[in-house]
Formats: structure tokens, C-alpha cells, sequence
């Protein structure tokens, strides 16, 4: 009896000195306080750089402009970055050290490994929504990924809308598709083949080409043998499009050429030269030359930056604009920031106007946005210029 | 000043831990290791972990590359064996943890035993280049069958000890930091026995060890395997902490990596192996560190990832030029220097 | 059998080999003199591929101007990777200098993140763009004359090598240090040369490569290719080389036609453990014989 009445006094004095101890850790991540904490494992370097170095000044900008009108029902949002170079463990390494240190409600990620590695620490988690450089078929899935959801279409709906538009310009036409053996170009091409031949469409070759590779001249003879109508490349930054392009007019292809998301910047089709006239492919926002109709956040936006801003910045504007929607909708009525009330918050959001950023209002059904439209470059006014109607999928 | 370390019988002179100061450390040591987890916040755990699976695997590889002399890239290959076996069998049949990491390992020393069938034909540059080989091998395997989720990879429930979910680093840190002790006791050990003193006598001249009636091919598949056993464990353990795995996880680079950690550390040190995986492990987040505390901080992050590359670069380079034998050698010589003290060398 | 198909490939594949030539040259070359395994190969290629970006689109030289001031930028950088990371490990193990390569790599992986970051670019384009035809077969243009430039090197590399005195005394300094020492050839010199060809040859190689597929900081993977085009070919071969690029173009372009894009490493890799296991010193490579 006396000896487990010590050993109890013994305990209580253990946990009373690790409570101190423990105590002022715990204060310190309170002290963000009333600030609305929206971290971000962001690849400012690294293969993505192009793409984070836009995305970190898009988000920071429109904190901005939201914290200079007062913030969120008087609470200013925080806005803490990491780099992490898209490499994953340096980004979920970024992810708990900003959550140990500050109380987070809003989460950018930077790529889809990361986004499903942070999955389920993200549900045990439960404050938290997360959105990201993602735009992967796998993502949107509302049961598995309640608490994510992506700033734009899902790469199979990109391709789907691509695919209408070519059996709307061309019936019964024959597609390649040209991707990267990586998980980001893996991701849409199974159920986009399936979604071309209900279309009507002939899907003559699909070819893989491996990371880095240099000569892709194999394929290109491949792919000249195919006669594709339309080649759509999924999964690549810029490389190896112009040599494919090259080589495939040098040899007398008379493909057109399309591509998905992160090939479609302005500067990047640019740099394709004289092989990138007449690209196209799906952007869901409007360019930042864009002055075709009423967009007074793009108007904010060439206030604010007057140098072109990528489509990379135009996304993290918009995933912040949607995150702090989110949370304005669930304080308004009055609930919790955590991670369930913040999604159902974004899923209220129906014919919601993004300021002009996108060219029609937006419903928010499930996990993604799909919207978007066809664009063409226009290599001798070095721009972008639209080939189709903004299209819901 | 150290004084009377005369040893009397055979085992005291063969013991690891041999001096009454030696053993209190250890002791002190071993308290830290048990408060640390109570008074860390979940960075600071997270790391130790990280920190505790790396060294399990540079340990591994200081066995085959530092002890016995065979150069291998091909760590973060066998680690990746034991990392997709443990999700497997956690995700599709749920045994116990404990089993999967084993039989992690069982699967990851296979995959040594194999790669290390050429290093009876090949040796030195061209073992090294063919355990590249075996790296991107596995690679293509684990990203190009569905078995292994292919390029998506595999989620890998949490691991749960007596109905208990370990699921956060704090929990993790009980599992994992007595599995990498005893690894490190048991090579440590290893080296007091006749199959270690072989493995020194294959990396001093393997001919001359032939001679003296080592048997070559035997020994250096137990080298390869036992190494590959350790990469495994260090593997499943990377698998339950992580808790994703996708073939872009283990790269070639994270075998580049550990050679680094050993080659810092100190080759053919258990202590080195200790030291090098925790320097390197640690030094990013120094950098880091260092990177806030400049002005215009927000403007430099952009150069924290080259500069990264650029000192494990140099850190490599400054070791083997200035350092060879690497951190194990400063620490003997600050221990040497204690030891002699009031009197110099 | 799709002959017309298969023939169009192979030639494809040949020629795409002679990058691989053109690199490896390098590399032997390194390797001839100072029996030093330069991992790094393919990160100098890269380093020489942005001199290039450097002074023919960010200073706007005229290309003629830019490639001899690219290739001698890059002798230099081999000149001073030579005197102060390989000279200081003369006397230790092959493991050790093996190492240093690959912390070498590291570092100027780095450097040309942080002077030119990540992004991908392209080089200005300075070939002729005429489509090569042989009968029916299509040969992209810039391959064909990369290989024509990387065959042109080799034979003159080849003749150097026999007939030049600085040739003779690279053989002589790679085969017995001290008796070369001792015939009067000035060894520390041999080897900074040795580096600075290496690193010019190298250099070019990687103009001819990132003018086809851009450059990247990730260019280096090149390097693991032309690893295996030396095992392949021998590592002291100028004609192992060659032979070994061509043999490994061919193979990749087969691969990857008939199999399909992602077999293309695999193959190679493959072959590399099938020459590891029946003839290891490669085709045409000096049998090391190792004494006791």
C-alpha cells in the first residue's frame, strides 16, 4: 500500500515536471492566436522551381490583398512557406515542422506524391484542407481524399476536354497520346483511352518515354508511323515536346499538337520557337495578358505585378482565393475551422465569380474545378490565344 | 586521464565497452534516449526517427563497404525491397509488424545474395557499377508491376502494437529506436567474431585472405547479405513512418547518399557509421536553420536546394581529401587526446 | 518482320550511339591516363552544355564563337578539377577518387542550379535542318551529324594516341607511373592534360546532346549510360568506345521500339550484367592482372 501511494506521488511529480516542461512548446504554438495559418510545402527549387516561384508569389498576393481589406471577419490570414525542392520527404518534413510550430488550417502541397503520402496524417489530423500543385485523376476522389481537393480539373478531365474538341472539329479522328514514365504523365491515360473510344475516337499509339530522356528519336518515327490526326503530350514541362515536334514536321507529320496544364504557360510554349506555333492544349484560368472581358482580379494582378506572371502564379492566386473563401463561408456560419467543415464549406460554393480568373463561375461539387478551355499559340504575337468556348465538363 | 586499463583474460580485452567511464556515458546516454521523446516537440521527433532509420542502414552498408571492402550503390535498392515488403504484407495480409519488418529483411538479403553473385567475377569499380545496375532493376520491378502499385505506389496503414496505432512519431520513436540499437549492438558484436575478422581480412587483400583458407564467394555473399538484411529492416522501418511507398522513393541518390553517410562518418567504425548518418542527416536542416536567420531570407530560399547539393558535394570531396578516415577519426583523436591528458601525444 | 521499320530504327539507334561514343571518348580518355573512374562524365557534359546556353544565348555570341569558347571554359574547369580534387589523392584507393567523382557530380549539379536554376531550356539551334534520308529510312538531322562529329574525334583521338608523343606518354603514364617518371615524362602534366581533353570532349558532347533534348539540371542521368557504354566497350578503349556506343544506341533504339519506352534503361542495364558476367574488362579492355 505505502509503496504504490510513493510510486503515485512519484508519477504525478514525473508528469507535473514534463507538463512544465511540455507547457511552454504548447504556448508557443498557440501563439499564432487569432491568424488564420495557411502553410505551404512549396518547390521553390528543383525541377518544379518555375512552377513554385510562381505559385509562392501568387498565394502571398492575394493573402495580401485580403489581409490590407481587413482579413477574414477581422482575423488576418498567415501565410508559411517551405521549400522542399518536389522532393517528398523534404516536403513532409515541411509539413510537420509548420504544424508543430503553428496551428494550420489551410495547406498547399507541392505535388501528387506528397499529396497522397500526407493523406492519411491529413484525416488523423482532421483541422486542416489542403489543396496543391496537383492536378492528379487519383485526387479526386471525395471518399478517399475528403479533406483535399485540386485548383482546377483533374488530368483526365483536361484530356476529356481536349478529346470533345477534337471530335467536335474532327469526328472519328486518330489521337496519340505521348506521355512521361513518371506517375504525374501515368496518371490519366487509361481512363482517357476509354473516354476516346466512347467519343469515337480511334486512339492509334500510345507512347512512354522514359525521365531525362535525350533522343527521342525512336519515338518519333513510332509515332510518324501511327498518323496520328492529334498528339496529345501529358506529363512534361517542355522538354522533349519541341523535339518531337521538330523532328515530326522534318520527317512530314501532319499531326497538330496539344498538351495538359503544366506545358501550357505562356513562357514555356514560347520557348518552344518556331515549332510551338500553333500548339494547343486545355488551361482552365485566363492568361495574365488576358484583357478579352471583365476580370477585375486580373486587373488587381497587373496592378500589383506589372511583368508577366506565370499560370503557376495565376494557381496559387486562385488556391488561396478558395482556401480563404472556404474559410470566410465557415465562420460565417458560425462552425469550427476544421477540416470537414472547411470542405462542406467549399463544396457551397456553386456559380461563384473567381474575379475574371476563370472565364465562367464555378461549382465546387466534389474534389476538383471542371472547367476549361482550348487555347492556341500564336507565335508571331507570342501569345496564347483561345480556339474554343470555356467549357463544364 | 585514463590509467589501469590493464585486461587480464581474453574476454575483457575482446569486450566492447571496456572502461568504467565508457559505460557511465552509455548509461547517461541511454537515459537521454528514453526522456528525449517526452520533451520533444514533433520536429524534433520526427528527426530522431529519420535519423535512428539511417543510421540502421549506413550501419548496413559500413558492414559491406567499410568492413569487407565491397563498394556497393545499391543500398537504397535493397531498402526499397524491405520498404514495399512491409507495405505489402501490412496492407494485404496485416500480420504484425514485427514480422513484416523481418520479413522485410529475409526479402532485402535475397536481393543482396543475388546482386552479390557477380563479386566473385567482378570486383572494386565494376561490383560498384553493377550494384547501379541492380538499383535501377529493382527500380523498373517495383514501377512497372502491378503486384508493387506500380508507379503510384502503395499506402501503408499504420503499424499497431497491442491495439495500440502507432501512428505518430512519438510512438514510432519506441519501435524504432531499440530495433536500430540492437542492430548496432549486433554489428558491433559481429566484429568481434570470426566471420567479421574475415570480412577485415577480404577488404585488406581478399587473395592473401583466399590463401589463409577464407572461403571468398561464401563470405562475401554473407557480407552482401547481411548488409542487405540491415537495409531491409531500415527499409520496413522507413515504410511504417513515411507510410507511402512508390518507386521514386529510393533513388539512386539515396544510395549515393549513405555512401556519403559512411565515407564521413568513418569506413569500417561502427561509430562512424553512427556519426556519418546523423551529420548528414542533420546538416540540411542546419542549413535551413542558417537560412532563416539571414535578412532578406525570403528572397535566398531559392538558392537553399543548390546549396544543399552543393555541400554534400563538398563534404564528400573535403573528407576524402582531408579526412579520409572521417568523423570517427576526430572523435579518437579528441578521445585520444582526454585520454593522455595532462600529457600531450 | 517489318524490315523498312527495323532498318530505320537500327540506323536511328546507330547514330543516336554516337552521342554515346562522342561522351564516352571522355571518359576513356580520363581513364586511359589516370585510371581514375570519372562518375562525374555526365554532369561535365552538362557543365559544357551550359557554357554554351551561356555565351551563345545570355551574351549573344555568334556561334562560331560561342562552341571554342564553351569547350576551352570547360578545359579549364577539368584543368582545375584536376589540381584540386585528383592530384591531392594520387597515392589511395581507386574507391576513394571513385567518390570524390560523385561528390564532384553533386557539386556541380548545385553549381548550375544556383548560376542557372532548374528550369528547362533550350539551345539556340546551329545545325543544318535538312532531313537525312537513306532511301526510305528518316534520319533526324542533328543525330546524323552528332554522330559524324563524334566519329571524326574518335579517329582523330585514335591517331593521336599512336603517333603523337603526348599520346605515347599518356599510354606510358596509364600502364607504369614511376617508369615514366623516370623516362623523363612529365607525369603531373600528363594528367592535368588528360583532364582538360576529357573535359573539353565532354563539353562538346553535351553541346551536341542538350541542342537535341535541351539542357536541364538533370542532364547528368546521361552520364549512367555512357558508364555502361564503357564497361561495354572496355574502360581503357578508345575503340571500345565507339564500338560500345553504337552497340548500346542500337540496343536502346530496339528496346524502346519494339518494348516500349520504359525498357529502354532496363535494357542496358541488362546488358551491362551479362558483359559483368562473361568478359568484365569489356570487349577491347586491357585483363587487369592483379598481384599479390
Amino acid at each position: 500500500m505505502q509503496n504504490s501511494r510513493i510510486s503515485q506521488n512519484r508519477r504525478s511529480l514525473l508528469l507535473a515536471a514534463g507538463a512544465s516542461l511540455a507547457a511552454p512548446l504548447a504556448a508557443h504554438a498557440q501563439a499564432g492566436g487569432e491568424d488564420i495559418v495557411l502553410g505551404g510545402s512549396i518547390p521553390m527549387t528543383g525541377v518544379f522551381a518555375f512552377a513554385g516561384v510562381g505559385i509562392n508569389a501568387g498565394i502571398s498576393d492575394y493573402v495580401k490583398i485580403l489581409n490590407d481589406g481587413g482579413g477574414i471577419k477581422g482575423r488576418k490570414v498567415r501565410y508559411v512557406p517551405e521549400d522542399t525542392g518536389y522532393k517528398v520527404d523534404v516536403s513532409v518534413a515541411a509539413y510537420k515542422k509548420i504544424t508543430s510550430q503553428n496551428k494550420v488550417s489551410l495547406y498547399y502541397g507541392d505535388s501528387t506524391a506528397f499529396s497522397k503520402t500526407i493523406n492519411p496524417e491529413l484525416d488523423r489530423n482532421g483541422n486542416i484542407l489542403m489543396a496543391g500543385a496537383s492536378f492528379a485523376t487519383e485526387l479526386n476522389d471525395p471518399k478517399k481524399y475528403p479533406n483535399q481537393f485540386l485548383v482546377g480539373p483533374d488530368y483526365t478531365e483536361m484530356f476529356g476536354i481536349l478529346l470533345r474538341h477534337i471530335a467536335k472539329e474532327k469526328p472519328g479522328a486518330k489521337v496519340a497520346f505521348v506521355y512521361s514514365d513518371s506517375e504525374f504523365g501515368r496518371d490519366p491515360v487509361e481512363s482517357s483511352e476509354a473516354l476516346a473510344k466512347k467519343l469515337g475516337l480511334n486512339v492509334v499509339i500510345k507512347i512512354m518515354t522514359p525521365p531525362g530522356s535525350v533522343d527521342v528519336s525512336t519515338e518519333v518515327i513510332k509515332l510518324r508511323r501511327a498518323a496520328p490526326d492529334y498528339t496529345i503530350f501529358h506529363g512534361y514541362i517542355l522538354a522533349p515536346i519541341p523535339e518531337f515536334i521538330t523532328q515530326g514536321k522534318q520527317q512530314g507529320m501532319t499531326s497538330k499538337w496539344m498538351g495538359t496544364f503544366w506545358t501550357m504557360d505562356s513562357s514555356t510554349v514560347m520557348k518552344m520557337g518556331e515549332a510551338g506555333d500553333g500548339f494547343m492544349g486545355v488551361m482552365p484560368y485566363r492568361y495574365y495578358y488576358d484583357t478579352s472581358a471583365k476580370a477585375p482580379m486580373l486587373d488587381k494582378i497587373r496592378q500589383m505585378r506589372p511583368e508577366y506572371q506565370s499560370t503557376a502564379y495565376i494557381q496559387g492566386f486562385l488556391a488561396a482565393m478558395l482556401f480563404t473563401e472556404a474559410a470566410k463561408r465557415t465562420l460565417d456560419a458560425k462552425k469550427e475551422l476544421n477540416g470537414k467543415n472547411l470542405k462542406a464549406a467549399l463544396n457551397s460554393i456553386k456559380d461563384f465569380d473567381t474575379g475574371g480568373l476563370i472565364g465562367v463561375p464555378i461549382t465546387i461539387k466534389g474534389n476538383s474545378i471542371p472547367v476549361g478551355r482550348v487555347y492556341k499559340a500564336d507565335m508571331k504575337a507570342q501569345k496564347m490565344v483561345p480556339a474554343s468556348d470555356w467549357i463544364s465538363l | 586521464m585514463r590509467i589501469g586499463t590493464l585486461k587480464e583474460s581474453y574476454i575483457a580485452d575482446a569486450a566492447l565497452f571496456d572502461s568504467r567511464t565508457q559505460k557511465t556515458w552509455l548509461g547517461i546516454a541511454a537515459v537521454l534516449l528514453v526522456l528525449f521523446p517526452f520533451v520533444a516537440s514533433d520536429y524534433w521527433l520526427y528527426l530522431a526517427c529519420l535519423v535512428c532509420i539511417n543510421v540502421a542502414s549506413a550501419t548496413g552498408l559500413n558492414i559491406l563497404t567499410g568492413y569487407t571492402g565491397l563498394v556497393s550503390l545499391g543500398q537504397a535498392a535493397f531498402m526499397g525491397l524491405g520498404a514495399y515488403t512491409v507495405a505489402i504484407m501490412q496492407l494485404r495480409l496485416g500480420t504484425p509488424f514485427l514480422l513484416n519488418i523481418l520479413a522485410g529483411g529475409c526479402v532485402a538479403m535475397l536481393g543482396g545474395l543475388i546482386v552479390g553473385i557477380p563479386s566473385l567475377r567482378v570486383k572494386g569499380l565494376y561490383l560498384a557499377i553493377a550494384t547501379i545496375a541492380a538499383s535501377f532493376i529493382t527500380h523498373f520491378i517495383f514501377a512497372n508491376t502491378s503486384f508493387t502499385g506500380g508507379t503510384g505506389g502503395l499506402t501503408v496503414p499504420p503499424a499497431s502494437a497491442f491495439g495500440v496505432l502507432l501512428d505518430t512519431s512519438f510512438r514510432l520513436y519506441w519501435v524504432i529506436v531499440p530495433v536500430t540499437v540492437l542492430m548496432l549492438l549486433g554489428a558491433a558484436n559481429l566484429f568481434r567474431t570470426r566471420v567479421g575478422r574475415a570480412f577485415i581480412a577480404i577488404r585488406d587483400r581478399d587473395i592473401s585472405a583466399e590463401v589463409l583458407g577464407i572461403p571468398l564467394l561464401r563470405y562475401k555473399l554473407l557480407s552482401f547479405g547481411l548488409s542487405s538484411f540491415y537495409a531491409g529492416v531500415a527499409g520496413g522501418l522507413w515504410a511504417y513512418f513515411f507510410r507511402v511507398v512508390t518507386p521514386e522513393s529510393f533513388p539512386l541518390l539515396m544510395s549515393i547518399f549513405f555512401l556519403a553517410a559512411i565515407i564521413v562518418g568513418g569506413m569500417g567504425t561502427i561509430l562512424g557509421g553512427i556519426l556519418g548518418a546523423v551529420f548528414m542527416t542533420m546538416v540540411p536542416e542546419l542549413l535551413k536553420l542558417v537560412f532563416d536567420l539571414l535578412p532578406n531570407s525570403t528572397e535566398l530560399t531559392v538558392f537553399l536546394s543548390p546549396v544543399r547539393t552543393i555541400i554534400f558535394g563538398l563534404l564528400i570531396i573535403g573528407f576524402l581529401v582531408f579526412e579520409p578516415h572521417g568523423l570517427a577519426e576526430m572523435w579518437r583523436r579528441i578521445r585520444r587526446f582526454f585520454h593522455l591528458w595532462p600529457f600531450r601525444n | 518482320m517489318d524490315w523498312a521499320y527495323l532498318f530505320e530504327i537500327s540506323l536511328t539507334g546507330i547514330a543516336g550511339g554516337g552521342l554515346y561514343a562522342l561522351a564516352a571518348l571522355a571518359f576513356v580518355m580520363v581513364y586511359k591516363a589516370t585510371r581514375v573512374v570519372n562518375i562525374a562524365i555526365g554532369e561535365m557534359l552538362m557543365a559544357g552544355a551550359y557554357l554554351f546556353f551561356t555565351f551563345a544565348s545570355m551574351l549573344a555570341l555568334p556561334i562560331w564563337l560561342a562552341i571554342p569558347a564553351a569547350v576551352l571554359g570547360a578545359g579549364v574547369l577539368g584543368a582545375v578539377i584536376e589540381r584540386t580534387m585528383i592530384r591531392p589523392l594520387l597515392g589511395e584507393p581507386p574507391i576513394s577518387v571513385f567518390m570524390v567523382t560523385v561528390g564532384l557530380a553533386s557539386v556541380l549539379v548545385g553549381l548550375v542550379e544556383m548560376i542557372w536554376t532548374a528550369d528547362q531550356r533550350r539551345l539556340p539551334d546551329f545545325m543544318p535542318t535538312q532531313a537525312i534520308m537513306v532511301g526510305d529510312a528518316f534520319l533526324a538531322p542533328k543525330i546524323f551529324w552528332g554522330a559524324v562529329i563524334a566519329v571524326v574525334f574518335i579517329a582523330a583521338v585514335l591517331l593521336v594516341f599512336r603517333f603523337w608523343r603526348g599520346g605515347v606518354a599518356l599510354r606510358a603514364t596509364a600502364s607504369d607511373q614511376a617508369a615514366a617518371y623516370s623516362m623523363g615524362i612529365n607525369v603531373p602534366r600528363v594528367f592535368s592534360l588528360a583532364w582538360v581533353v576529357s573535359a573539353m570532349l565532354a563539353a562538346l558532347s553535351g553541346i551536341i546532346v542538350g541542342s537535341i533534348g535541351g539542357i536541364s539540371s538533370t542532364m547528368g542521368v546521361f552520364g549512367l549510360s555512357v558508364l555502361v557504354v564503357v564497361i561495354v566497350g572496355g574502360l581503357d578503349s578508345v575503340l571500345g568506345a565507339l564500338v560500345g556506343g553504337l552497340f548500346i544506341g542500337l540496343v536502346e533504339a530496339l528496346a524502346g521500339a519494339y518494348l516500349g519506352g520504359e525498357y529502354k534503361l532496363l535494357a542496358t542495364f541488362i546488358v551491362l550484367v551479362v558483359i559483368l558476367m562473361i568478359r568484365p574488362y569489356g570487349l577491347f579492355g586491357t585483363h587487369e592482372i592483379e598481384r599479390l
